[in-house]
């Protein structure tokens, strides 16, 4: 903190209380034996000497030495503190004097610079520290046990601020205060800040927000809501579980929803959404002359009946599995694959089976295609790594060197997950770099790569498997996965979903479930995901319930109150085109067609098995479209570019689908039509409503204007009005209501 | 620079260069090869017109079948002559369901093979383009369409279904020689996918309603064209019942079953649930049980008693029945201490080896393409204690599928020692990096020797040595064949023609001899094949099969590039220990580049020879193996030798004289007509006015006739050209075989009377 920025008064009152409770437990402090666990290494964390930039970089630490992350190994940090170089870094005669200290103070030059103030507490106790003899503490020293955050739950006005406390509990009963020395981070910055002691500051965003206290490998976090406190006196009459969940969420927090949306606002989003597809013309004209009253059920229906919504979501799954061609010879691998994926979708396979032919997949990848994830994915550590975020959304990617910083996990349960991939045996086929899978016969088990130890397998936070030499470990991770009591399974499938339609998951990001980054609306999750496996892992139950609920038809336009709400889904979030859906989008509009290598004409973006085509379609490029590299969805580039507006404007694919031969606008000046029947077939095929009449208006006067060619000499009707109805399908196509789904 | 580096950069350099230097160099000789046959199958009882495509097939004479109940004639034109690659195919009335090697005659000798199936269904052949939903074309229930994919195309048919009445589509592709992965589709009437298969499985449906369906056929990656065939049927399927496939050729692994004498269905079934140990299915060895890998993760478990000292041989079959399946046995001894059971284990048994190291998948071929071993099971365990005994079979592949026609047989034995032979032609790597799996039919050029791997997989314990021989060979065509050594798993038949042979063909039989408990035990041997000639199997994957059988053919319109062969025909008699020459006689027909051949040898008891070159040009080279250094014990062999070598080939060069004679006679026909027509003209110009017009007709005839020539000889031309270009030189590599090589080696007479006889 600045010294000569003016403190608010209440974070004054904050950091006094903090300061005397520092200044009493110093003075304890002197006279109590120090333990290297407990008080030296919370203050190199604190200090980040122990942070993955500095010196607990992987393997070669910085400049000679090393610490571990977060100090999840002590007994090493130890070892490098007081024993390594002949104990150089320690001077016991003058503690003040140790390299130790000095390089930590700045005092001998220091690459990361000052970590440690010598007037500090921290400084104080690792004096005392060494002139105590350097102890690292008795086994029967008190261990920590937990922290607790106080307050945990706590509402907060916007633009304001509150002082966290933490205190330690240990193994002996007793406590510590250590608000000073933990570690806080909120998980959505533009809500809240934290200080350095743990002061929150919020902003002017309503929502949730927590954050999450760290320290000495515990965590514990503080859930803030940040009411808006609006009056919410309308609410839509509730259809399902969902509505109930947000709207009493809403009014709680004092948000008021905007309208449910118009019939025509529906029909795109939902086809969009579902099928990745505008709806066609027939389809809006259709729909909005219904006069049916479930219509709207009957549209997600029949959208979820159409190989359509099979060919979408094939196209999310396959990407996240890693269908990806990195040689030719990958494409009967990765056609296969996808097409698997594809028909699992289109025949609604419950998702627990996909997942457990995925998992437990054995033999080639022609005769059973799940296979082609273990072509991709081919080690253990890898393996699990993809299942736990994929399937379980939980990151264990930390775990596999140290304990998981943020999360319960620890090394043997990092191990115990991959010793169910430890019985996946392969023999080499005819091409090579592609295996088939069986089953290994054989205990399975795996090595503990820190304590050399050997582990059997566990699901997460589950007891230790004994399984049968005899069976495959893959089905029993399947069968853990797929109970009803799944802590991971069904709700991270439900937060996946839930985000593929409301642009934001219920945990943010969707594949990071843990404690301490809880979901904004916890009931709703839950009964998603209690939905989810009530009705058997079926996925289009899931999506049925989704679209149908009253939230998901919310108007995109926001009222008075709720426009700075980006988490609470008081409106719909508009978002824009996934790059296979708006080049399609692009192509249904135009009438052209995009080719794709090796694939039947005709067919669409959305249906292309792998990433190859990234390299062909430099607008799929631009749009972010994913190379199946990660299983993180954020691979997809959704963020909007300089790039991408002026592919749209610019761009020779695009332009040339403007004049298309047999494209929209030379059918269009064929037909015999007026100008009004032709501008309206545009809008209503562009964004599924009518045109208003001043924008017909402004379209009949556009086209009606003379034209000349490059050479500036007139050019007969027939050509003008074609280029005018070019450059009016070339201008729909750059509005943000066409580029977006809303 | 160092030499080495200079060495690498000049390769690196090498490398950048343009491939045409590369590219020119073809990799062996060409072989007349049958690549297809449409329609590729015909209804039992009735005749079919076919059309065939091939490559190096010219003059083809007839079209052959591996059955007797179907017979082909060429088809004649309206002038009577034969119409170019046309057959009229009869299928007899009694033909068996089943499929059949077609092949051809031509200038070279026999073809490869292509399959021919038959059916008890009604047939027809796809004529035009049905690639949309608008021009799909009708396939009536219970029928069989011929057709070749389209590239990048989707195939569409439609058909009637009624309500309730279930109907089964099976699309054979992958087993009758096609490069199509089918994937079959069943789609409402505007295309909208209903259900499909995309791993070859049988696709069933039942509507829900009546109405027109359509069945859409395309490729896993949407390649196409003539080498995608498929034999697309349509059939009724009440009930639940799993409908026959349509016939497969059989796959290389499954050269090792049946056992000899093995009932046609097992006297057992498998009754589920056996899954658990507590519900295993009681059993009395020997045994022979049908039983299947289903549902998902399904394990039959079997129990028997054994006494100590038995032996016991276990075998699967199912891979070898063309499924996709692994199995896997487990024996265990059942040990029971009041309630509590203990299981030890007794025996794992798993795939049946490939007898000769299969190729890997990397750069270059470092052993046959071939693989007749088996993920099915061929082992023995042995009972070392009185007992209650275990025994599970599970499918290493079935975890999580769920396929009830993955069937499998049990047979559990008694040792019945035997063997079972294959046979496929030699494949090596020929140039740097080539991985060319070539179909090789067996079509000699006179003077041309070709080299087969025969590989045996042992039954029950047996390791005996086993003679191999031919018979039913043309005439001008003679074998010899490179025994299989005591435990060794192969060796190897050399098939020779005569520098001076005519053309011939017959359908030959390679056997395999051998002592079994005292007991001569002849085996035919089953002859593999790649289906197509596969330049470069990095990128497509080439499919081998068994054969139906193994026509032998000898032609003479070319001769072998060179021959090398003993200058005697006689066995080469030697004492152990010896140092025996053997003069060879070679007969230069074509340019080699280099300066000699290296050659190494095949046999057993000359395994350790090194390799020696033969100078080029030479007509005589002696070779000398020093039986001593090579320790080969006394005993008659056989030998041969090989090598790789590069030679400017000429393709079909008589062709150019015949095309250049053609050639010149149409032009000496064009001259003589033109003149008459020139004449003729003159005449009519110059007749008087009553004789004007039939002058004129005359002259017009004659004109037409100088045009028709005209157009004749640019024909003739133009054929000269095609031929002259074809028979270009190019350098060409193939394997080279000598003619064997027949050796008697005896014991060289103890020189000390120090050992006494013992009396």
């Amino acid at each position: 903190m600045d010294p000569k920025q003016p403190l608010l008064p209440t974070a004054f009152i904050a950091l006094m209380a903090m300061f005397y409770s520092a200044l009493v437990g110093f003075a304890a402090e002197a006279s109590r034996p120090l333990n290297f666990v407990n008080d030296v290494v919370p203050i190199l964390t604190k200090s980040s000497c122990n942070s993955g930039g500095c010196h607990a970089k992987a393997v070669t630490g910085q400049r000679g030495f090393r610490l571990s992350l977060l100090g999840f190994e002590p007994e090493e940090d130890y070892e490098h503190i007081v024993k390594e170089g002949k104990g150089r870094r320690i001077f016991r005669p003058a503690p003040e004097q140790s390299l130790f200290l000095l390089k930590a103070a700045n005092i001998v030059p220091h690459g990361g610079g000052k970590k440690l103030d010598p007037d500090s507490e921290g400084y104080r106790t690792i004096v005392n520290w060494i002139a105590q003899g350097l102890p690292y503490g008795f086994t029967n020293d008190p261990q920590l046990v937990s922290i607790e955050v106080s307050p945990n739950r706590l509402s907060m006005k916007a633009k304001t601020e509150q002082q966290l406390k933490v205190i330690a509990r240990y193994s002996d009963g007793s406590d510590r205060n250590v608000t000073h020395l933990a570690l806080y981070e909120p998980n959505d910055k533009s809500m809240a800040e934290t200080s350095e002691n743990g002061l929150i500051k919020t902003s002017d965003i309503p929502g949730y927000v927590a954050v999450m206290v760290r320290y000495a490998g515990k965590v514990s976090v503080a859930s803030v809501s940040i009411p808006l406190g609006a009056p919410v006196d309308r609410l839509p009459t509730a259809k399902n579980f969902i509505d109930q969940h947000v709207f009493a969420n809403l009014k709680q927090i004092g948000i008021p929803p905007s309208p449910v949306c118009d019939d025509t606002t529906f029909l795109r989003r939902v086809s969009l959404d579902i099928a990745g597809r505008l709806p066609t013309t027939e389809e809006t004209q259709s729909f909005l002359t219904s006069t049916e009253p479930k219509k709207r059920d009957l549209v997600i229906e029949a959208l979820l009946n159409s190989p359509d919504y099979a060919d979408y979501f094939a196209n999310k799954w396959t990407a996240l599995l890693k269908n990806k061609r990195d040689d030719k010879a990958d494409i009967t691998a990765n056609f296969a694959f996808h097409a698997w994926m594809r028909d699992s979708l289109l025949a609604n396979k419950r998702y627990d089976e996909i997942v457990r032919q995925i998992l437990g997949a054995t033999g080639t990848i022609v005769a059973n295609p799940a296979v082609a994830w273990y072509k991709r994915v081919k080690e253990p550590t890898q393996q699990l790594e993809d299942v736990a975020q994929l399937f379980l959304g939980v990151r264990m990617q930390c775990a596999q060197c140290h304990h998981h910083p943020f999360e319960r996990w620890s090394q043997q349960d990092y191990y115990s997950l991959s010793a169910f991939f430890s019985q996946v045996g392969r023999k080499p086929t005819a091409i090579a770099d592609e295996d088939l899978i069986y089953h290994k016969r054989g205990i399975a088990q795996t090595e503990n790569k820190k304590t050399h130890l050997p582990v059997k397998p566990a699901g997460l936070g589950q007891p230790t498997l004994d399984i049968p030499p005899d069976e495959d470990p893959r089905l029993k991770l399947a069968d853990w996965m797929s109970e009803k009591s799944n802590p991971f399974f069904a709700k991270s499938l439900v937060n996946r979903y839930w985000k593929h339609f409301f642009k934001r998951g219920l945990i943010e990001p969707e594949d990071d479930i843990r404690d301490t980054n809880p979901a904004t609306n916890p009931e709703l999750l839950d009964a998603l995901a209690q939905h989810f496996i009530e009705s058997g892992f079926d996925l289009k139950a899931v999506i049925r319930a989704i679209t149908q609920s009253q939230t998901y038809q919310l108007s995109a336009f926001p009222n008075e109150h709720n426009a700075i709400d980006n988490q609470n889904f008081s409106h719909y979030y508009p978002k824009r085109m996934q790059a296979e859906v708006l080049l399609d989008a692009i192509d249904q509009l135009t009438g052209a067609k995009s080719d794709f290598a090796d694939l039947p004409a005709g067919t669409r973006a959305i249906s292309l098995p792998d990433n190859s085509y990234n390299r062909a379609s430099p607008f799929l490029k631009v749009f972010g479209r994913p190379e199946g590299e990660s299983v993180c969805e954020c691979e997809r580039v959704q963020t909007s570019s300089l790039a991408q507006s002026l592919h749209l404007m610019n761009a020779s694919d695009v332009k040339a689908k403007l004049t298309a031969s047999n494209g929209r606008a030379e059918r269009l000046v064929k037909e015999d039509k007026t100008e009004s029947q032709r501008i309206r077939e545009i809008y209503l095929a562009a964004f599924s409503r009518e045109p208003a009449p001043e924008e017909v208006r402004i379209a009949e006067n556009y086209l009606s204007q003379p034209r000349t060619d490059a050479q500036g000499k007139p050019l007969d009707s027939q050509r003008a009005i074609r280029q005018g109805y070019e450059d009016l399908l070339w201008a729909i196509i750059n509005t943000k209501e066409f580029l977006y789904n809303h | 620079m160092t030499a080495k580096s200079a060495i690498n950069l000049a390769l690196g350099l090498l490398a950048l260069l343009p491939s045409t230097a590369v590219v020119a160099q073809q990799v062996c000789l060409p072989a007349p090869r049958l690549l297809t046959v449409m329609p590729m199958g015909g209804q039992i009882g009735s005749s079919v017109e076919v059309q065939i495509t091939g490559e190096s097939i010219e003059d083809v004479s007839e079209l052959l079948f591996s059955t007797p109940k179907i017979t082909a004639k060429p088809v004649t034109g309206p002038d009577g002559k034969p119409l170019e690659n046309k057959f009229l195919v009869a299928i007899a009335p009694d033909a068996p369901v089943g499929v059949y090697d077609a092949r051809v005659i031509s200038r070279l000798g026999i073809s490869s093979a292509r399959a021919f199936s038959t059916s008890h269904l009604p047939e027809q052949t796809r004529e035009k383009a049905n690639i949309s939903v608008e021009t799909a074309m009708k396939l009536p229930v219970n029928s069989i369409c011929n057709a070749t994919m389209t590239k990048r195309a989707v195939d569409y048919y439609y058909f009637s279904g009624v309500k309730g009445q279930r109907i089964a589509v099976d699309c054979a592709a992958v087993g009758i020689d096609s490069k199509l992965t089918p994937v079959v589709i069943i789609a409402d009437a505007q295309g909208r996918d209903i259900v499909l298969n995309r791993t070859g499985g049988v696709l069933y449906f039942t509507p829900t309603a009546d109405g027109t369906y359509l069945v859409k056929v395309h490729g896993l990656t949407f390649s196409g064209g003539p080498e995608h065939f498929y034999r697309l049927a349509l059939v009724a399927a009440p009930g639940d019942e799993l409908i026959t496939r349509q016939p497969a050729t059989p796959l290389v692994s499954s050269m090792s079953w049946p056992p000899v004498n093995l009932a046609a269905s097992a006297q057992t079934k498998e009754t589920e649930p056996n899954n658990q140990q507590i519900q295993a299915q009681k059993i009395t060895l020997p045994c022979d049980i049908a039983g299947s890998f289903y549902p998902a993760a399904d394990v039959d478990t079997y129990e028997f008693t054994a006494k100590k000292g038995e032996a016991w041989w276990v075998e699967v079959a199912s891979e070898r029945l063309g499924l996709n399946t692994d199995a896997f046995v487990l024996v265990q001894r059942v040990t029971k201490d009041g309630e509590k059971e203990t299981l030890t284990d007794i025996a794992e048994l798993n795939d049946i080896a490939s007898p000769m190291k299969v190729s890997s998948n990397g750069y270059s071929y470092d052993g046959p393409p071939y693989n007749a071993g088996s993920p099915d099971v061929l082992g023995k365990f042995e009972i070392k204690e009185d007992g209650t005994y275990r025994l599970q079979v599970r499918d290493l592949f079935g975890g999580t599928r769920n396929e009830p026609g993955n069937v499998y047989r049990l047979i559990v034995r008694q040792a019945a020692p035997d063997f079972t032979l294959a046979a496929w032609a030699v494949h090596m790597t020929l140039r740097n990096g080539d991985r060319a799996a070539l179909s090789k039919p067996v079509a000699l050029r006179a003077g041309a020797s070709m080299a087969m791997e025969v590989v045996v997989v042992r039954r029950d314990g047996f390791d005996g040595e086993i003679e191999l021989f031919m018979e039913g060979l043309p005439s001008g065509v003679s074998t010899s064949g490179l025994k299989i050594a005591k435990g060794k798993s192969y060796g190897h038949m050399i098939i020779s023609a005569a520098s001076d042979a005519k053309p011939a063909h017959s359908v030959a039989k390679i056997f395999g001899r051998a002592i079994i408990n005292g007991n001569t035990v002849t085996h035919p041997c089953r002859v593999a094949s790649m289906e197509w000639p596969v330049r470069d199997a990095k990128q497509e994957i080439p499919s081998p099969r068994l054969m139906a059988d193994m026509p032998v053919s000898v032609s003479d319109s070319e001769k072998a590039p060179v021959t090398i062969a003993p200058n005697e025909n006689k066995i080469w008699e030697a004492k152990s220990g010896d140092i025996l020459k053997i003069p060879l006689k070679l007969t230069w027909r074509d340019e080699f580049t280099g300066t000699g051949i290296g050659l190494r040898t095949y046999g057993t008891g000359f395994e350790g020879m090194k390799e020696f070159e033969i100078p080029l040009k030479s007509s005589k080279h002696e070779v000398v193996l020093d039986l001593g250094a090579l320790k080969t014990p006394p005993g008659n062999y056989t030998i041969a030798f090989y090598g790789s070598a590069v030679s400017r080939y000429r393709y079909n060069p008589a062709a150019v004289a015949e095309a250049e004679l053609a050639q010149k006679k149409a032009e000496e026909e064009e001259e003589a007509l033109a003149a008459t027509a020139k004449k003729l003209a003159e005449e009519a110009a110059k007749a008087p006015t009553d004789k004007k017009s039939e002058a004129a007709n005359a002259a017009k005839i004659a004109a037409e006739k100088q045009k028709q020539a005209e157009a004749a000889t640019a024909e003739a031309a133009k054929r000269m050209k095609t031929v002259s270009n074809t028979a270009t030189p190019q350098d060409t590599v193939d394997i080279i075989v000598s003619e064997p090589i027949h050796i008697s080696i005896k014991d060289t007479p103890t020189k000390t009377a120090a050992v006494t006889p013992k009396k």
